[in-house]
């Protein structure tokens, strides 16, 4: 710490710290325009001059470091008539067109003119003219206004590591632009909107609708979209979000968004949202009061409960419900109906890859802070783009490398392109050899530390590939030894898994390749989640085999008091795939789907379909009607993220408050409806809020026992939720075919090569939801085929041409994109669009150690139509 | 539509790039020869040049913009064939070059960063070019010609065909 | 004429390597790796007391012990041959003629300083230069001087050229960091000084290529013989680079601390035509202009501070009186207006206003208000930029309305220009001809 003085006050400030944060700490404010917190300072505006004594000249608060015994003052009339001639400055180039700019009110120019005075029009020369650029869906350049503080364009680079626009020109003549002059090429994270503090950089949706004194309400709340879970400020009015808003500094995105998050809200206030419950009448959806459709539901459950054992009931668990609906969904069917046949989508891949790694490091291995990733020497990547899955955990990876951390990613690069030190991208079915050589590799150099026999052990019993079998990856053998060479250094990696991970290959043949390398290197992990709530599902016991809290099911393990069933089930429940057998074997007679569009979101449509047809019960809780609504018996209109009360876990452990934007929803929050139909079936709790729902789950839950709801206010609770004994340690696991190696087929001489189907995980979609999304259609409207150049080339394909996809399970027409990082021998299509998706051209087989999915069918033939 | 001398000229330039690559520690560090080589190979930066330098050196297409436009010499439109590139800075002001100015302008109906009709010469204005002894002077394409007089450019210009 | 730095230049052939070597090139190499250590280098430049010669004069030896004492690793040296000071042209001649000296003097800068990789940053306006220090680094690489066991001593340093492309601003030793990796030439915060944090966060000695070119001679000599150059402030020799209104402009190696009126007078050969002096540009454009009665001044970086101006490049630009000083300084702000990087509010809207309002006043269209606004707007601009270039555009600026405001006030008051009718300025055109000429289709 040192002391110094400002405006005549005493004041101490860290070492490091600027004038301008010591003088804030101190209460006293200096004006800025370039300065933005997070970001390098800049010292460009030069609106924050100010005195130091035994110094000659001005200096910039934003860029001078404190010194012992400094003394500043930061308003004299020497200071004063600076800043106003800076102020005098920006504005002889600035339009005076307040009354119609949609910043005003909260435009920092305008704010500090109002306070240094404005200029008197000396400048008699014309302004610069640049027109109003609306060539993008959305964001509106108004160049004239843009002070060249830079903070978008440091935004844009420093901060979201998009590099998308940049100053360009020189002294006067400089604007910010994306390359293409107006159209952005970008991830339309929209994060330059944020930190442009006058209008030059608009949001095109809010153009005209939106001003700052519309704002009625603003909630902190947590953004629905995906598993980071960034702190995000519905700005509200009425029952409308009229903008989401990041808070630079705030939450684990520190003032980031993504495109998804900033945008794509709007699809809760679609026309077509679910608006009343629906009853299944002669085969057509009927709307009915909620008293009716619940009566229905459970005079319909007590009679299939009549007639079958509790085994033929199941639910569905939903990733983007919180915490609170999917405990009580697990509570309805384990403790009021009876089976733990409950389960989710996470079962495809994230909640099988989180088990098995917890069993091979121990119950703390997941977990880990995501700003942490920054802070990484090294990054090893595998199993999708996280800037598109996970889109603000995808920045921290791109700042690591600018920090130069060794940034190596197995599979298509994506939006970590310009960031990576190695890329290897191999062909489909062949990540497991480049895995392979890998660990062996860091096996190698590293040696083994004897941490954990039952990882050492099965790493020894790996085969080496042979040079065919490395020549049939697509990578070169150099850039491997490469590789190995900069993950042997590091000394703290981080390892990020994606879903794609188990999608070809053996699933835990690749998942076991992974830790290795996370074990050999000693790295943190984390796990993708597209779904916000994937973590926080499998803590709440949607799973079949573990109650709240991750304790394996076993009889008689929790009572709760006034419960209806004392007890957990004896047996292990049906997971997400034996429902759907058991569906169509006639086991299974009623499901609860709970936010969840199944008949879209499964590979061999078909299978999923014949199954939800099959049953005599199929209640489906959602927003809009989708794919899987078209089977149900019963639809219940559900709430959407921003309009309920509760609780989410992001994929690194950490709880946030989700908060009610809206006061009053079409949908009701699910725990209650839940509630409520438990009630019916004999359940005794009442409940007033989501915190009663949520302290009820801390006395089953072990590890959220000694959890403070309090604490969840600030930042999140982290794991492990104060839980001391909740460490668990590492055990033995298996995996399929350690020894073998994906077999290099002979390649027919003429004719194409085979081309492997898998889906798209994209920026600008999850699932089906963000169809209804005008503002994410605008930028990403219909569904396309990508392929790499040369496999365009080699199949006489150009850009933008229609073509015949074709796979066993069917077809489908669809355009062509040509992108340079799809990997050799893929094709990858959209996963979003209702005619057009990926899941429909695809079957799928459950590995049988992870019990997660495996990519099969997925060959595919591509003409030209 | 890439043409086969544009994928000549493109793969030369990814071994020129790769070979800069060696003399600098950091990839991005390139992104200056890399600009220069890319204006040698394809006559000037357009933006398909800069597409291809970016692909090549992993610098972002805004940023390369951003950078090449950045500065005053590199060549983002198509020029004539000679390129005169004209001091007028004080000491070659004080030494007359400014009748020379409007010696082109009238001549050549040239002026700051135009081409003449026919292609054959584009003007750039240069600050101080460090030829100041010999003012005024002007570069046409890489050749200095100094002490410049009304006379003396015609004569000069007028052996650039 | 002092001959320290020109040495041998007379020879036609003195820009190759065998030339150099004759006339005893890379002796002072060869003394400093055998004979020296790292840190003896680096103390006899401080003892010299050699200042930069780029233009801020800043004690070369304690530059170098500053990078010499950062012990993060690897050092950069490079050199700053960006030259694009209006008037200056000394760079240029000892590229040309001497290029084998700088790339001895980085060498041992490089040995001083344990460093493993140079640059020479050379601006796009001398492609010539380009080539022939191409060619002089392949020889000093053929010869051993260069490479990976230099003079086989196990020290390693290479070298290479990086060519600017047209901006000024790159000049500044950040602003040349910056363009070196790649980026827009902004000049960046300082603290971090280059010497601790520059090229890719390195610690990366930037000198002026002159500056350079006076190691060897220290090393070969002694930093006690250096100090018998010059004067006791400022020892060594400099390049005068001397252009406008004289005789015999040129470069001239003289004695720091030389007067300006000899310089012009003797070695010049006086003012053209035999007209009477009406000021002189000491030291480049960024520097303040002297009335006539300031040219006893000895040309060193105290004394011109003294009379408001500075030494900067050394590039002496003489006027008489035939030439306009509100023409000449319009050029000059359109000059700043057009480099100014854009980075900072002041220097980029200010010199732009300025210079419109300078256009005003040279065309006979402004009133004695804007003048008024002219001197408030360049006070605005004085001491509130980030960096010397919008500094020196509004200082010179404040300076010249100082001392010529009567010609300012006659632009104004008289719609024309105080000087003689300026068609007679011209030795070699007339306005006639010009109108005589018919355009070549
Ligand atoms: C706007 C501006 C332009 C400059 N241009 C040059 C230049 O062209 N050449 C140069 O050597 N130094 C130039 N400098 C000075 C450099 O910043 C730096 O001080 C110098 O290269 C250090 O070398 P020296 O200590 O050997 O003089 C310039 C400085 C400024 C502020
Ligand atoms: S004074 Fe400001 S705008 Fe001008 S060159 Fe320096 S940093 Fe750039
Ligand atoms: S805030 Fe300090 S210069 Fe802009």
């Amino acid at each position: 710490m040192v002391k110094l003085k400002i405006n005549g006050q005493e004041v101490e400030a860290g070492r490091d710290s600027s004038i301008l944060y010591a003088a804030k700490a101190a209460g006293i404010t200096i004006p800025t325009l370039c300065h933005i917190k997070g970001l390098e300072p800049y010292g460009g505006c030069r609106m924050c001059l100010v005195e130091i004594e035994g110094v000659s000249r001005l200096q910039t608060a934003c860029t001078t470091k404190v010194n012992e015994g400094m003394s500043v003052l930061t308003e004299t009339d020497e200071i004063n008539k600076a800043r106003k001639a800076m102020l005098e400055f920006l504005l002889i180039n600035h339009p005076l067109d307040c009354p119609v700019c949609d910043k005003a009110g909260e435009c920092l120019l305008q704010d500090e003119a109002a306070r240094y005075g404005a200029s008197e029009g000396r400048f008699a020369e014309g302004k610069r003219v640049h027109p109003e650029n609306l060539n993008d869906p959305f964001i509106v350049r108004n160049m004239q206004r843009c002070i060249l503080c830079t903070r978008c364009t440091r935004m844009c680079g420093e901060g979201q590591g998009a590099y998308a626009i940049s100053v360009t020109g020189r002294g006067a003549h400089s604007f910010v632009e994306p390359f293409s002059h107006d159209k952005y090429n970008c991830e339309y994270c929209g994060n330059c909107l944020t930190v442009c503090p006058v209008g030059a950089i608009m949001s095109r949706l809010h153009r005209h609708n939106y001003r700052p004194w519309y704002v009625e309400k603003e909630v902190e709340t947590v953004c629905g979209f995906c598993g980071v879970g960034c702190t995000t400020y519905l700005q509200m009015r009425g029952t409308t979000i009229i903008r989401t808003q990041p808070m630079l500094g705030t939450g684990v995105n520190k003032g980031l968004l993504c495109a998804r998050g900033r945008f794509g809200y709007d699809y809760i206030e679609s026309e077509s949202r679910l608006k009343t419950p629906m009853i299944r009448v002669n085969g057509v959806l009927e709307p009915v009061s909620w008293e009716k459709a619940l009566q229905y539901i459970v005079t319909r459950l007590k009679e299939v409960k009549s007639q079958h054992p509790p085994k033929a009931i199941a639910a569905v668990a939903s990733g983007m419900c919180s915490n609170e609906d999917n405990y009580m969904l697990q509570k309805l069917i384990r403790f009021v109906i009876g089976s733990n046949n409950i389960d989710s989508t996470a079962r495809l891949a994230y909640a099988p890859s989180k088990t098995y790694i917890e069993k091979i490091f121990g119950a703390a291995a997941t977990a880990n802070v995501i700003a942490d990733i920054e802070k990484a020497d090294g990054v090893f990547v595998a199993g999708g783009d996280p800037t598109a899955i996970n889109p603000v955990l995808g920045v921290q990876i791109r700042s690591a490398w600018r920090h130069g951390a060794k940034v190596v990613v197995s599979g298509q690069p994506g939006g970590l392109g310009n960031f990576i030190n190695y890329s290897l991208n191999s062909v489909p079915h062949h990540e497991e050899t480049v895995l392979n050589t890998i660990v062996i590799g860091l096996a190698e150099m590293k040696g083994y530390s004897g941490t954990n026999p039952y990882i050492e052990k099965k790493i020894k019993a790996l085969r080496v590939p042979c040079e065919p079998e490395l020549k049939a990856t697509g990578v070169t053998l150099e850039s491997m030894e490469e590789a190995i060479d900069d993950l042997s250094r590091l000394k703290k990696p981080v390892v990020v898994i994606g879903p794609a991970l188990l999608q070809s290959g053996i699933p835990s043949k690749n998942l076991f390749l992974v830790a290795a390398i996370a074990y050999l290197t000693d790295a943190r992990i984390y796990l993708l989640s597209k779904k916000p709530n994937y973590r926080g599902l499998i803590d709440m016991g949607c799973v079949p085999d573990a109650i709240a809290g991750g304790l394996p099911v076993r009889p008689g393990q929790i009572k709760l008091k006034n419960s209806v069933t004392m007890s957990v089930p004896a047996d292990k429940g049906l997971n997400l795939f034996e429902m759907i057998e058991g569906a169509l074997s006639g086991g299974l007679k009623a499901l609860y789907v709970l936010g969840e569009n199944l008949v879209f979101n499964l590979p061999d449509r078909e299978k999923t379909e014949k199954a939800l047809s099959s049953l005599d019960l199929l209640i489906v809780q959602d927003i809009f009607t989708n794919e899987t609504t078209r089977h149900a018996h019963v639809v219940l209109p559900a709430a959407a993220w921003s309009e309920k009360d509760g609780t989410m876990t992001n994929l690194g452990g950490r709880i946030q408050f989700l908060r009610k934007g809206a006061s009053d929803s079409v949908g009701r929050s699910e725990w209650r409806v839940i509630a409520e139909i438990a009630k019916a079936l004999g359940m005794n709790e009442t409940y007033r809020d989501s915190k009663e729902v949520w302290e009820e789950m801390t006395q089953v839950s072990v590890l959220h026992a000694a959890s403070d709801y309090e604490d969840i206010k600030d930042g999140g609770l982290m794991w492990p939720y104060g839980s001391v004994q909740f460490q668990g340690g590492a055990e033995d696991f298996e995996v399929e075919g350690i020894g073998i190696l994906p077999e290099v087929k002979s390649e027919p001489c003429e004719g194409p090569l085979k081309l492997y189907l898998l889906p798209e995980r994209s920026l600008f979609h999850s699932g089906s939801t963000t169809r209804k999304s005008r503002a994410l259609l605008s930028v990403s409207p219909e569904p396309y085929l990508s392929l790499n150049p040369e496999e365009a080339l080699r199949l006489g394909l150009n850009d933008s041409d229609t073509v015949r996809v074709r796979t066993s399970r069917g077809s489908a027409v669809v355009t062509i994109k040509i992108i340079m990082d799809v990997p050799e021998r893929a094709a990858i299509l959209s996963n979003t669009f209702e005619k057009v998706n990926f899941n429909s051209l695809a079957g799928y087989s459950v590995d049988p150690v992870l019990n997660c999915m495996a990519l099969t069918d997925n060959e595919a033939v591509i003409e030209l139509i | 539509m890439i043409t086969a001398a544009i994928a000549d000229k493109n793969a030369i330039l990814k071994d020129k790039i790769k070979e800069l690559k060696r003399l600098y520690p950091q990839t991005r560090s390139v992104l200056l020869p890399a600009l220069h080589a890319a204006e040698d190979l394809y006559g000037w930066l357009g933006d398909d040049a800069l597409e291809q330098v970016s692909m090549l050196t992993g610098v972002t297409t805004a940023e390369v913009k951003g950078v090449v436009s950045f500065y005053s010499l590199f060549k983002t439109k198509p020029h004539g064939r000679h390129v005169i590139y004209l001091c007028t800075n004080i000491a070659c002001l004080i030494m007359g070059a400014d009748t020379l100015e409007e010696y082109l302008q009238k001549t050549y109906r040239l002026s700051n960063g135009e081409t003449t009709a026919d292609g054959r010469f584009s003007l750039v204005i240069m600050e101080c070019i460090g030829a100041c002894d010999r003012a005024p002077a002007m570069l046409v394409n890489d050749d200095w010609h100094f002490n410049l007089t009304m006379e003396n450019i015609k004569e000069i210009l007028e052996s650039y065909k | 004429m002092a001959n320290v730095l020109l040495k041998n230049i007379e020879n036609p052939n003195s820009h190759r390597i065998d030339e150099y070597v004759k006339a005893g090139g890379y002796f002072a190499l060869e003394h400093a790796i055998n004979e020296m250590t790292p840190k003896d280098i680096v103390d006899d430049i401080r003892k010299s007391g050699l200042r930069g010669r780029g233009g801020a004069g800043f004690s070369t030896g304690m530059k170098w012990q500053f990078a010499s004492l950062d012990p993060k690793f690897p050092k950069y040296i490079v050199c700053n041959a960006d030259e694009g000071e209006p008037g200056t042209f000394k760079d240029r001649v000892l590229l040309e003629r001497n290029p084998h000296r700088l790339i001895e003097g980085m060498v041992i800068t490089a040995y001083a300083l344990q460093s493993i990789r140079g640059y020479i940053y050379v601006r796009a306006e001398y492609p010539h230069v380009e080539k022939i220090l191409n060619e002089a680094i392949k020889e000093a690489y053929d010869k051993g001087f260069l490479g990976d066991d230099i003079m086989s001593k196990h020290f390693r340093f290479n070298l290479s050229v990086h060519r600017g492309a047209g901006a000024y601003i790159c000049g500044e030793e950040t602003a040349l960091i910056n363009s070196l990796e790649g980026r827009r030439g902004e000049p960046r915060i300082k603290p971090p000084f280059p010497v601790n944090s520059g090229a890719w966060s390195k610690p990366t000695i930037v000198n002026n290529v002159e500056t350079y070119a006076n190691i060897p001679y220290i090393i070969e000599t002694s930093p006690k013989a250096y100090t018998f150059l010059g004067t006791k402030d400022a020892p060594g020799t400099k390049l005068f680079c001397v252009s406008g209104a004289v005789n015999k402009p040129g470069v001239y190696e003289l004695e720091l601390g030389t007067p300006l009126r000899e310089i012009i007078y003797d070695h010049c050969g006086g003012i053209r035509g035999g007209r009477a002096l009406k000021g002189v540009i000491p030291g480049g454009l960024s520097t303040s202009i002297l009335t006539p009665d300031k040219i006893d001044c000895p040309m060193d970086f105290a004394n011109l501070a003294k009379r408001g101006s500075m030494l900067g490049s050394g590039a002496i630009i003489v006027l008489d009186d035939t030439m306009c000083i509100v023409k000449i300084y319009e050029r000059a702000m359109r000059f700043f207006e057009h480099e100014s990087c854009g980075k900072c509010t002041p220097c980029r809207e200010g010199t732009g206003w300025m210079r419109t309002i300078l256009s005003r006043i040279e065309k006979g269209l402004a009133d004695m208000e804007d003048l008024a606004t002219l001197e408030d707007v360049a006070a605005n601009v004085a001491g509130k930029t980030f960096c010397p270039l919008g500094e020196g555009a509004a200082h010179v600026l404040l300076a010249v309305i100082k001392s010529y405001r009567g010609e300012f006030e006659y632009h104004v008051k008289y719609k024309k220009c105080e000087v003689a009718d300026p068609s007679q300025k011209w030795e070699h055109i007339s306005e006639g001809e010009l109108d005589r000429l018919e355009p070549i289709v």
